[in-house]
């Protein structure tokens, strides 16, 4: 924390000496970023550097400071459409769209604090061509820079595109996010017809304590409780389940290991959206597994039992069955992908470990409990919590097999939840079906910072194992 | 052989007979339906009764409002293709630059990326579709490319494992005889890496196949010549639609996961090679 701190410092210190210390055409770049290397005969590059400076000021004072200016409303001017009997058409005053505002401010601060770094970094560099001038150090021509791009800087050629990828795709999407969870974005305040504003933390109170009509609350402790049950059960039984079936196919005694292998490794092959919204078919109320129970009795058996009550078994459209079937099938769904990961680790077990164990009197069962289960255990922890993640957001499995199921409980129904669903299937809901994009992005802060906690928790482990310098 | 150890045998492959029967009897059922002469979902038989490759001739050559295959195989091919490219080049240019060069804050950014790159994209797929609209690329082919190859960057940490063990002697050598990075990266660390590299390919190139949450979210035309194979199947299945095209839907199903299933065993066998060529050379 401290050399962090420091860091900081040094960083704006540094700025500070070359302000200072500059010459004049240091000094000039405070105003014009390329002056700096127009003195020290860096024609070109001062003009990138200076053309730059201007797209990014036209940029922002063209067109940004138009939306960074309204961030803190979101807009006040609503949409009106007045009908014009001379030209007989509507005409639309000059409306606010909050939508707009809040996503062209934001990429707008991004280029400022860019354009900052940038400036100060500039500002830096500016005045180590000073210093390597009064040095008589040789300064690269604009030739020799671009040489550099492809070898001693070669990863700032490698990282550019990537970069601005990430940050399109992943950072400007979450920052947007966790700011429209503290707005009401919703139906009744969708752009550009209407305004949506700042709420404070209104969505995060609905969501914790449940408003008076709509039971956001109720939803959500269930609704967690299961996304972490699933959670956690799915990636267990996945685990357990491919670790078995490995030891199984992977025995001495077993002939036709690769056969095997590849009879469970097919159902890998075929789409996950395919298989799942097939099994789906076949456990539906009037499916073909419905018509072997009721065949084999075992319908009427489960009547008489009073566990069911119509003719047939409801395995995916009543909660508590659907829940088993949903586990029971994303078993049948990750076992032999497991199995697979599993095959490789069993394959490099130390077997001198076994081997002193199996001397040492330890029978079969202690071997796995005691030595073979630790083994994985700790080469798959950080990869179970990746894959408790990974179970957290598995969109698929959930609604491929549930999504054409309705609850028959209102107070779910209300919040537009069901009782099978995650928070990110619920998010889905939320959004695509109800445009309930407030609530929705509360879920999906919420999600983020418990994935965040499990992350932290593989984190260190990742870090600590990683074998860069080993080999190289 | 002991008796003992012949009813280990035994039971052992009735076992594993009757977890690979389960495992399979989706799968056939998926093959039998797709050859069935009844057009829904069919409740009483599991084999059908009457046998018809017209599913076949259908799926490709009838194409209707509803059911649109080869347009949608045709959209997920180019996206498939595209993103292929995009971000298996991404991946390898962002792991030579964290396992091979060495610069300030490379640590930190590449922790910052391992971080970022654990959350699930899925989570704030309301807003990549904002940050689409304002860029204008919802419903289009372009916008899905983006949506599947932007942020591939992140998915570095296997193919930068596989970098750390190609020893750095080699690149020594190289810069010894004045080579510049790009020399070294194009001329001896990419063809050093090829197994893992045709890893990275196949993975990116599959993943627009599996995809079906992403592709929902940006596609929302009612077109069905606009949709992609994932969307197009999902839709065969809707209740007014599933009693006509449920075979269809399998015979769908069946000639997406030929390819996909090829393409994985071919995967398979270098994911393989590539792990164990890296162990060789440490």
């Amino acid at each position: 924390m401290k050399k962090m701190l420091n860091a900081f410092k040094k960083y704006f210190a540094d700025f500070g000496t070359a302000v200072a210390k500059g010459d004049i055409w240091c000094k000039l770049s405070l105003l014009v970023m390329g002056a700096g290397y127009w003195g020290r005969k860096q024609i070109v590059k001062g003009i990138i550097m200076t053309v730059l400076e201007v797209v990014v000021l036209l940029f922002t004072g063209l067109f940004s400071i138009n939306y960074i200016k309204d961030l803190g409303t979101l807009g006040t001017v609503q949409y009106e459409a007045k009908f014009d009997p001379l030209t007989m058409k509507n005409t639309v005053n000059d409306y606010d769209n909050s939508l707009l505002i809040l996503l062209y401010g934001i990429v707008g601060i991004i280029v400022i604090v860019a354009f900052i770094l940038l400036y100060i970094s500039n500002m830096k560099a500016v005045y180590r061509l000073q210093l390597m001038k009064e040095n008589g150090e040789h300064i690269n021509s604009f030739r020799e820079d671009l040489k550099e791009l492809i070898n001693g800087k070669f990863y700032v050629t490698l990282l550019t595109l990537p970069s601005i990828g990430v940050i399109l795709m992943n950072i400007v999407p979450i920052l947007f996010m966790s700011c429209v969870a503290f707005t009401n974005y919703d139906i009744d305040h969708m752009p550009p017809n209407y305004l949506f504003t700042w709420t404070g933390l209104s969505n995060f109170k609905n969501m914790f304590t449940g408003g008076a009509t709509i039971t956001f609350s109720y939803a959500f402790i269930r609704i967690l409780a299961w996304t972490m049950i699933w959670a956690v059960t799915a990636t267990f039984t996945t685990f357990i389940g491919g670790i078995l079936l490995a030891k199984l196919i992977n025995h001495q005694n077993t002939y036709f290991k690769k056969v095997w292998r590849a009879l469970f490794v097919v159902t890998i092959a075929i789409p996950q959206f395919v298989t799942l919204l097939l099994v789906s078919k076949m456990f539906s109320d009037h499916g073909i597994v419905n018509t072997w129970c009721s065949n084999l009795g075992l319908t009427s058996f489960l009547r008489d039992a009073g566990v069911i009550s119509g003719n047939f078994i409801p395995f995916l459209s009543k909660p508590g069955w659907s829940h088993v079937m949903i586990i029971l099938i994303n078993i049948w769904v990750g076992v032999p992908y497991q199995m697979l990961t599993a095959t490789g680790i069993l394959m490099n077990i130390p077997t001198d470990q076994l081997e002193s164990a199996r001397i040492d009197g330890a029978n079969k069962w202690q071997i796995f409990w005691k030595i073979t289960m630790p083994y994985i255990l700790f080469i798959c922890g950080p990869s179970l919590i990746q894959s408790v993640i990974a179970n957290i957001n598995n969109f698929n499995v959930i609604y491929l097999l549930t999504s054409g199921t309705a609850t028959a409980n209102m107070a779910f129904a209300n919040s537009n939840a069901k009782e099978t669903d995650l928070l990110i299937t619920w998010l889905f809901t939320l959004t695509n079906d109800n445009s309930n994009y407030k609530m929705a992005s509360v879920i999906g802060i919420i999600s983020f910072v418990i994935c965040a906690l499990l992350t932290l928790l593989s984190y260190s482990r990742m870090i600590k194992g990683d074998k860069e310098e080993v080999y190289q | 052989m002991t008796a003992k150890r012949k009813a280990n045998i035994i039971i052992r492959h009735i076992v594993l007979a009757f977890l690979a029967f389960i495992w399979l009897v989706p799968v056939v059922w998926l093959i039998v339906t797709s050859l069935s002469t009844v057009k829904g979902v069919s409740g009483k038989h599991f084999f059908p009764e009457h046998w018809t490759l017209a599913n076949y001739n259908q799926l490709f050559f009838q194409t209707d409002t509803a059911a649109n295959f080869p347009a949608w195989f045709k959209n997920t091919f180019i996206v498939a293709i595209f993103t292929c490219i995009i971000s298996s080049v991404f991946v390898l240019m962002v792991s030579y630059a964290f396992s091979c060069m060495r610069f300030k804050g490379r640590k930190q950014l590449m922790s910052f990326s391992i971080i970022l790159g654990m959350f699930p994209g899925v989570l704030s797929m309301i807003a990549v579709y904002f940050v689409l609209k304002m860029l204008g690329l919802t419903d289009s082919l372009v916008g899905l490319i983006f949506v599947y190859s932007a942020g591939s960057g992140l998915g570095f940490l296997i193919l930068k494992g596989f970098f750390d063990t190609i020893p750095a002697s080699l690149r020594e050598a190289a810069r010894l005889e004045g080579a510049s990075e790009a020399t070294i990266f194009t001329r001896i660390i990419i063809p050093l890496s090829k197994p893992m590299i045709v890893y990275t390919v196949i993975n990116s190139f599959l993943g627009p196949w599996m995809d079906f949450v992403m592709a929902r979210i940006m596609i929302k035309s009612k077109d069905s010549a606009d949709w992609t194979v994932a969307i197009g199947l999902y839709n065969l299945l809707q209740k007014t639609l599933v009693g006509d095209y449920f075979s269809v839907f399998c015979a769908g199903g069946v000639m997406i996961a030929i390819p996909i299933s090829i393409l994985f065993v071919v995967m398979q066998k270098f994911y393989v090679e590539g792990v164990t060529g890296g162990a060789v050379k440490g």
